[in-house]
């Protein structure tokens, strides 16, 4: 078979998809884009589809332990958004929430192409202690790690202060990581980019393995440099999946919620407070299940929001493509 | 002992004997199953063991399907299980999470009932915990409160021949240890964390002070009165005396006391009887060089009061088998089961009779403090002011650390205290 | 001297990324008092077993390891099939209705878990499935899938259309170069996926917990809970146990990895 002399494709134009259902396809193959789907449709539908509907219906009603072991149906329209909406606590912690996932979202995937494209360029031996490495942070129980985090950030006890100290930075012998709301946070969102870095990192990494290799051939044949190279080879075969990484990325780290809350429950003061940790404490601790489906509803409407560039692109490019 | 013996994680494999729930149909021939869930820690094995076969042998047609739980995420399983078709006949609720399962109306109404259940010996504290508009909805079950913890080869050596039973005395043995050890970098007389809240209860109810005051079901903060300030600076006192290195931005738990103190370099700490089995876990020989006495009072002679910690027994209103699960009830807190609770390390919540408890010192120091138990707020806002941000945390850490002034710190915890008592 | 260099870098990464796993494991072999010590202990002085003892007394592991297993392989499984199934014709065809189930996917992915926690668990029990183990594997197979569907799509899309267009011109149907000539290079991707979803589903804690009221029908992550008490927390097992814990996923990346980027280069050279 022959595939050496493949054309580098520009960046930016991928090829048309065919139309299924072209030229002499019958009635089988225009169903077939269908059953392929059927799997993903039905389990999407009904384990998350319905119970999301649920949420929203959920939002107007008041449902505390009480409505829900008695199985009340208790409507209240609005009344869960109106009381979330007049805390003023609540912008607060919507805008926190946005600069947070934002800086997070951006260390993790600039962290993670960096160290995908350093794979490449590393000697084999290196790369697969890397790989190790990062599936260990990977695979490291949340239990583990948050408890791990925190002792090396111990006011008293933890390595890092220790280390400083012996590096020559004395002030931070008994220095406090979680004094305030911004550096708490900061130690959290370190958590979580040494957590979310390995995904980013393998599937960009990936995407460079699946990029034919005569397609590099070519390139050094036409004496590219480096930088070429990655822009007219690497970069159109995992832009999708940069874009990809990008959007999973800002819709798990908005949600996260585990991470935040060991680390300090959202404190001090409350200044760590994220809409994931609102939700819990206004909602499930409270057992305020109203309560904390509106806050749902409206991480949701955030994130559609965060997300608007992405999705006109899907609406409006021609092919539904993305890349 | 308690919380460590008892993990077994055995559920009653033979429960149901066929696998369907019988609880809909409670006709008196059928075969019936009482389903009982207790907290990981709580009940002694050797206690389930007895009373499951005593209440299996009374009640021919039933099994007892016995269920431990975890702390752990217990708040979500309890809810998703109160609210499914089967739901446990019989639950262990923690004193401060209580109120909030009574004012949602999901327990059975106990008030009848008191009285059946051993209702003259019920400890003041959990019997409150278990009110809700003049009802009780759940029953004490046992509790536990905090001492000080003190190294007996130590306070010898630092020729401190009494127990302190005063704040100055308390001081004073302080500045004897320090004048004694305190060559070591790393001794401590006591370790005290920024934010060990129960310690600073106790401080409060001692000045006579509290949280929060009630006027029927609604509560407000008074963390500015002069009481909660004077708990405050006494804490502060303490922490500046012992010159203690334990994190201010951190409670008791992290890093863990017990595991410091087991190191061999401090020489009290306010803690629970147990936490002198994990102190000693890798030095048994630790062991008997380890005893205990009542947080000391501001009033020479007397103990202060202290908070409480502890958990109490309900009945789900939708249990299928209410009747039964009441039978279980004034078993458990029977005076003979109450007595093994006692002999298990805990202050049973349903007696008065502590001789159990009395025969160690670790434990009787408890016993003693116990009869001056207090507890937080009974409001079901509680549970959600303890399941996360917890105000007097953060004033402790603020207020310690300098970075508020006593009159700020009290001020923002008691609004945020107010906050969270409005919020229903 | 710039591959040195690289190579530095490389090693560095690797060290940073390895520290907290690597605190995480000499605490295993820490006797428990040591843990947080004034001296600066980078190299455990004493190590004891005691810490690996404890974690594998602790009741349950082997029934916990296997439920784990069952429904985390099984999610994957699931997940992994539908998922590439879904991906072939979201990223090759065209057909009405394309967009509107885009769209689907991405909004499945927006709403937070610890919210849907109630109605999962009433359809649960409508359905009848409460405390049995595919109750999980659906739930795992369903929060994992629009992830998969996703990345498998940006994969396929990232695999020039040429190559397949190369194989029908050689006589293989749509179907027959997409499964001769793209599925073997989705291998990467495929290994990505998978130990995303694994890791996922290994880890999920509230689900299983509610779900599961038999405690031998419980998962890993509520056993490794069971070291965590209001009455004391045995930190040193609990590290212990969060290394018997984190090994099956390793396990299960070496293998994959293995298995499925050998057969990716594999298939790249014969193409």
């Amino acid at each position: 078979m022959t595939t050496t002399a493949l054309p580098v494709v520009p960046a930016g134009t991928p090829p048309a998809p065919p139309r299924a259902g072209r030229g002499r396809a019958g009635l089988g193959e225009r169903t077939i884009p269908y059953l392929l789907l059927a799997p993903a449709v039905v389990t999407m539908l009904v384990l998350l589809g319905w119970p999301a509907v649920q949420v929203i219906a959920i939002s107007f009603r008041r449902l505390d332990l009480g409505e829900l072991v008695r199985g009340e149906v208790v409507w209240v329209g609005l009344d869960n958004y109106r009381a979330v909406l007049a805390d003023p606590e609540v912008w607060t912690v919507t805008l926190r929430t946005v600069v947070f996932t934002a800086s997070v979202v951006a260390a993790t995937v600039i962290g993670g192409l960096l160290l995908a494209l350093l794979m490449r360029h590393i000697a084999a031996g290196v790369r697969v202690a890397v790989q190790i490495c990062l599936v260990l942070a990977w695979a490291t129980p949340i239990l583990a790690t948050t408890t791990v985090f925190q002792w090396i950030f111990d006011q008293q006890y933890g390595i890092l202060n220790k280390t400083l100290v012996k590096l020559g930075f004395d002030s931070f012998a008994g220095y406090s990581w979680f004094s305030s709301g911004a550096s708490t946070l900061t130690v959290v969102g370190l958590l979580i980019v040494w957590q979310a870095m390995p995904f980013v990192c393998f599937t960009i990494y990936a995407g460079l393995l699946t990029a034919p290799k005569e397609l590099y051939e070519a390139a050094s044949m036409d004496g590219a440099s480096g930088w070429q190279t990655f822009s007219t080879v690497s970069w159109p075969v995992i832009r999708p999946l940069v874009t990809l990484a990008t959007f999973l990325s800002l819709i798990w780290d908005f949600k996260v919620m585990a991470q935040v809350w060991a680390i300090r429950q959202g404190g001090p003061d409350g200044e760590s407070t994220t809409l994931p940790v609102l939700l819990y404490l206004k909602g499930i601790a409270g057992r305020h299940f109203g309560v904390a489906s509106a806050i749902a509803v409206l991480m949701i409407l955030v994130l559609l929001v965060l997300s608007i560039r992405y999705l006109q692109l899907l609406l409006r490019s021609k092919e539904g493509d993305l890349s | 002992m308690v919380g460590v013996a008892s993990i077994a994680l055995v559920t009653a494999g033979c429960a149901g004997s066929g696998g369907t729930d019988p609880g809909s149909d409670a006709g008196t021939d059928e075969q019936r199953t009482l389903t009982v869930w207790l907290m990981d820690g709580s009940a002694p094995e050797t206690l389930t063991t007895a009373l499951h076969e005593e209440f299996e042998k009374a009640n021919e047609n039933v099994t007892v399907k016995y269920e431990i739980q975890e702390w752990n995420g217990i708040q979500d399983k309890l809810t998703t299980a109160l609210a499914s078709q089967e739901p446990p006949d019989i639950i262990e609720l923690g004193n401060t999470q209580a109120p909030a399962f009574a004012a949602e109306g999901v327990l059975t109404d106990l008030t009848g009932d008191i009285d059946a259940l051993n209702g003259g010996q019920w400890l003041d504290s959990l019997k409150a915990s278990g009110e809700w508009d003049g009802k009780q909805f759940s029953t004490p079950f046992y509790a536990a409160n905090r001492e000080v913890l003190y190294r007996t080869d130590m306070f010898e050596q630092a020729g401190i021949t009494a127990t302190p039973t005063s704040r100055q005395e308390w001081l004073d043995a302080i500045a004897k240890l320090e004048a004694k050890f305190g060559s070591s970098k790393t001794f401590q007389p006591l370790y005290l964390p920024g934010q060990n809240w129960y310690a600073l209860l106790s401080f409060i109810y001692d000045e006579g002070g509290d949280i929060a005051e009630k006027d029927g079901t609604t509560f407000t903060a008074t963390m500015t009165s002069p009481e909660a300030k004077a708990g405050l600076e006494f804490y502060k006192q303490l922490v500046e005396a012992s010159g203690t290195t334990a994190p201010k931005d951190n409670d008791e738990q992290n890093p863990e006391q017990a595991g410091i103190f087991g190191q061999g370099e401090v020489a009290m700490m306010i803690g629970l009887p147990w936490e002198v089995d994990t102190a000693t876990k890798d030095k048994p020989e630790l062991k008997e060089k380890i005893s205990a006495f009542p947080i000391p009072s501001k009033n020479a002679g007397e103990t202060a009061p202290v908070f409480q910690g502890g958990s109490n027994l309900a009945i789900p209103v939708n249990s299928a088998n209410a009747d039964l699960a009441k039978d279980y009830l004034k078993l458990m807190l029977s005076d003979k089961y109450q007595g093994m609770l006692a002999e298990g390390g805990m202050v049973p919540g349903a007696s008065t009779d502590l001789s159990a408890l009395e025969k160690n010192a670790v434990s009787k120091a408890m016993a003693d403090a116990s009869k001056n138990g207090r507890s937080v707020p009974a409001t079901p806002t509680w549970a959600t002011i303890e399941a996360g941000q917890n105000p007097l945390k953060d004033m402790l850490t603020a207020y310690l650390t300098g970075s508020k002034s006593l009159d700020q710190a009290t001020k923002d915890a008691s609004t945020a205290l107010d906050a969270a008592f409005s919020a229903s | 001297m710039k591959r040195v260099a690289l190579n530095t870098i490389g090693v560095i990464v690797a060290v940073l990324f390895a520290f907290p796993t690597y605190w995480m494991l000499t605490s295993a072999f820490k006797p428990s008092g040591d843990l947080l010590t004034p001296d600066y202990d980078l190299i455990p002085l004493s190590v004891t077993f005691d810490n690996f003892v404890s974690a594998f007394t602790q009741p349950g592991f082997t029934v916990h390891l296997t439920n784990s297993l069952i429904v985390t392989l099984g999610a994957v499984a699931c997940s992994l099939v539908a998922g590439v199934l879904a991906a072939f014709p979201l990223a090759r065809l065209r057909f009405r209705g394309r967009r509107g189930f885009l769209l689907l996917v991405l909004i499945a992915q927006m709403a937070p878990l610890e919210a849907l926690f109630i109605p999962m668990f009433l359809l649960m029990q409508d359905a009848g499935l409460l405390n049995q183990l595919p109750s999980l594997l659906l739930v795992y197979f369903a929060i994992t899938l629009p992830f998969t569907v996703w990345t498998l799509r940006g994969f396929v899309q990232g695999i020039p259309y040429e190559l397949e267009e190369a194989g029908m011109v050689d006589g293989l149907s749509r179907f027959g170069a997409f499964r001769r000539i793209v599925l073997p290079l989705l291998g990467p991707g495929l290994v990505a996926t998978s130990v995303f979803a694994f890791i996922t589903a290994w880890n999920e804690f509230l689900y299983a917990l509610v779900f599961m009221r038999d405690s031998d029908k419980q998962t890993l992550p509520v056993w490794l809970s069971t070291f965590r008490s209001v009455f004391g927390t045995d930190w040193g097992a609990i590290m212990a146990a969060s290394v018997l814990y984190a090994l099956p996923a390793l396990v299960f990346f070496l293998i994959v990895q293995r298995k499925l980027v050998a057969g990716a280069t594999a298939g790249a050279l014969k193409g």
